[in-house]
């Protein structure tokens, strides 16, 4: 995926760090500021380029942010949407999944929920070449693991 | 005074050299607002933060000034700092290489706040890598490393030693890697322990903190442009979101009569006294205050402390005052929420600044400030965008233009 270009630029890699964080709330308080610090990263343009990118989420939503720190001290970043676990526990409403997955079923939801949730995991980088079907699979895969049931239509 | 004596006992402990010492006395002696309020209210580490940076400078901070920095100083001692300050647990573990991504991931869903692997270019012998997490004070490591050990598929527990986070040294690591920047011919920004490269030149000399603005970022300098073409000389300015204060300081040396900094970030509104402190610049030309954040902004209990303790400056502006040049440097959603708050400290035919926002996020702020604003023009750089509503738009235009600003419009002669 990258160009010859690229390749021949690329710059010596200091370290990957690997945060989470809340959107529109990033700070250079601890977590970020810690990591970030010890590249000697500007901590600012981070939160500031951070707060801009994830201002479409819901606040305080947690994002998972991948940070390649190149040995110049500058670096790049992608921003990955929440995970599945915390949008089928968001959309079930419920805390954590259920203690004995296969079971003992915590909660049902819709197939209307996993087709939601399934768009909004779209847009983010690595299934972009999935199709919804077959991220619906997998979606549905990872509740039935937490012990939420799929029901075609909730009543 | 006594209260020099306790607060050398403070952060003066094991770091600080015998010199540093007798600077501080000096400085001390000649802030009597600082001293007092550093022995008290300010958590160590924040006072070698402001203090410490550059031994040489002394702040200069009118008598006058002083006591608004203690009630400042009062709210700092709460929520903000505590959440910035607060303490963390750093791990350092050790594992084999080829499953140091899966296993940092496995962290991360198990409780870490962040895991970092270091790249090894010299390729040792040993197949070990080390990743060092940062876990919140609340959590059991033993048990997250554990399971995140179980589902990656490792048979042992790898090793790993728990460490507490040394705060100031994040913080100081940070502030080193500041250099003087030109945002433009004849404008500098110099970190406070540089000497301006270019000493005729306008310099804006700052000690960055934990605030926004130190001028790399292309907001900055998109905002710092647009001042430059606005401000002729003796506008009122309103920095709205001013974090280290780097607009309204900048506005004051390009000619503006008076600027006022708002921000919702105790922290940003210390830093930006401090800033101007740093600049010569007294309070008669510059103000600060701290707004509520009654309708923006995530964090719920951050900003609600902050809201009862918002008695102490005069917040709620009586008098509405009215602004010749406004810039809003903050982000989409508050320009969003507080685009009639922010027009509405305009006097008729001001020019208002927002940045902030990306290149894809301009039409949005576009429809929403249509009906209150006329004539929208776009900068960009890099991903960025800053939208104003002057006349001017591209440097271009080798011509002389002026721009009049009369009390019902801005009129611009090509």
């Amino acid at each position: 995926m990258s160009t010859l270009k690229e390749i021949l630029t690329r710059r010596p890699v200091a370290a990957t760090i690997r945060l989470t964080v809340p959107a529109g709330g990033a700070r250079p308080a601890p977590p970020v500021g810690p990591a970030l610090g010890q590249y000697r990263l500007n901590l600012m343009a981070f939160c500031k380029d951070f707060n801009a990118r994830t201002q479409k989420y819901k606040p305080d939503t947690p994002m998972s942010v991948t940070i390649t720190a190149f040995k110049d001290n500058t670096f790049e970043f992608t921003v990955k949407s929440p995970s599945v676990t915390w949008y089928l526990k968001k959309a079930a409403g419920i805390e954590s999944g259920s203690s004995r997955p296969g079971h003992l079923v915590a909660t049902t939801l819709s197939v209307r929920h996993i087709y939601e949730i399934a768009k909004i995991k779209q847009s983010d980088p690595y299934c972009q070449y999935m199709s919804l079907e077959s991220i619906c699979k997998s979606i549905i895969g990872t509740a039935s693991t937490m012990g939420i049931k799929v029901v075609k239509d909730l009543d | 005074m006594n209260s020099n004596q306790t607060f050398i006992s403070a952060p003066l402990g094991k770091k600080m050299a015998l010199r540093h010492f007798f600077k501080h006395l000096t400085i001390l002696t000649s802030s009597y607002g600082f001293c007092t309020l550093s022995s008290r209210f300010i958590h160590p580490s924040l006072t070698t933060l402001f203090n410490n940076i550059n031994p040489k400078s002394q702040p200069l901070i009118p008598a006058k000034f002083s006591l608004p920095l203690s009630h400042c100083y009062t709210s700092l001692s709460h929520p903000s700092t505590s959440t910035l300050l607060s303490p963390y647990l750093s791990v350092r573990i050790r594992c084999p290489k080829d499953i140091a991504d899966v296993f940092s991931e496995a962290l991360m869903c198990f409780g870490a706040s962040s895991t970092t692997v270091d790249e090894d270019d010299n390729c040792d012998t040993s197949n070990e890598i080390c990743i060092e997490s940062i876990f919140p004070e609340s959590e059991d490591v033993d048990v997250c490393i554990s399971l995140a050990a179980d589902s990656v598929g490792l048979k042992m527990i790898p090793s790993y030693e728990v460490k507490t986070g040394e705060h100031y040294d994040w913080i100081k690591k940070t502030q080193e890697s500041f250099d003087p920047v030109e945002v433009t011919e004849g404008l500098w920004i110099v970190p406070v322990w540089k000497t301006p490269p270019d000493v005729k030149a306008t310099n804006i000399i700052l000690n960055p903190g934990l605030a926004f603005g130190t001028g790399e970022h292309p907001t900055t300098r998109l905002c710092l442009l647009l001042l430059q073409r606005l401000i002729i000389g003796g506008e009122r300015f309103l920095d709205y979101g001013t974090g280290s204060g780097i607009l309204a300081i900048a506005a004051l040396k390009f000619g503006a009569s008076f600027s006022v900094g708002i921000d919702i970030d105790p922290l940003a509104i210390t830093s930006a006294r401090h800033n101007a402190a740093l600049n010569d610049i007294g309070p008669e030309n510059f103000q600060l205050r701290l707004v509520s954040s009654n309708t923006s902004s995530p964090s719920a209990d951050e900003h609600k402390d902050i809201q009862e303790q918002t008695s102490f400056e005069a917040v709620a502006e009586s008098e509405h005052e009215t602004y010749d040049v406004i810039v809003a440097n903050i982000l989409l959603n508050p320009l969003l929420e507080l685009a009639d708050d922010i027009v509405s400290h305009a006097r008729p035919g001001a020019a208002i600044g927002l940045s902030g926002i990306l290149s894809e996020q301009v039409p949005c702020i576009i429809d929403r400030y249509s009906p209150l604003l006329d004539n929208i023009s776009v900068s960009e750089i890099d991903d960025w965008a800053c939208l104003s509503d002057t006349m001017v738009t591209s440097y271009n235009i080798l011509s002389i233009f002026a721009v009049t600003h009369t009390r019902t419009g801005i009129n611009v002669h090509f």
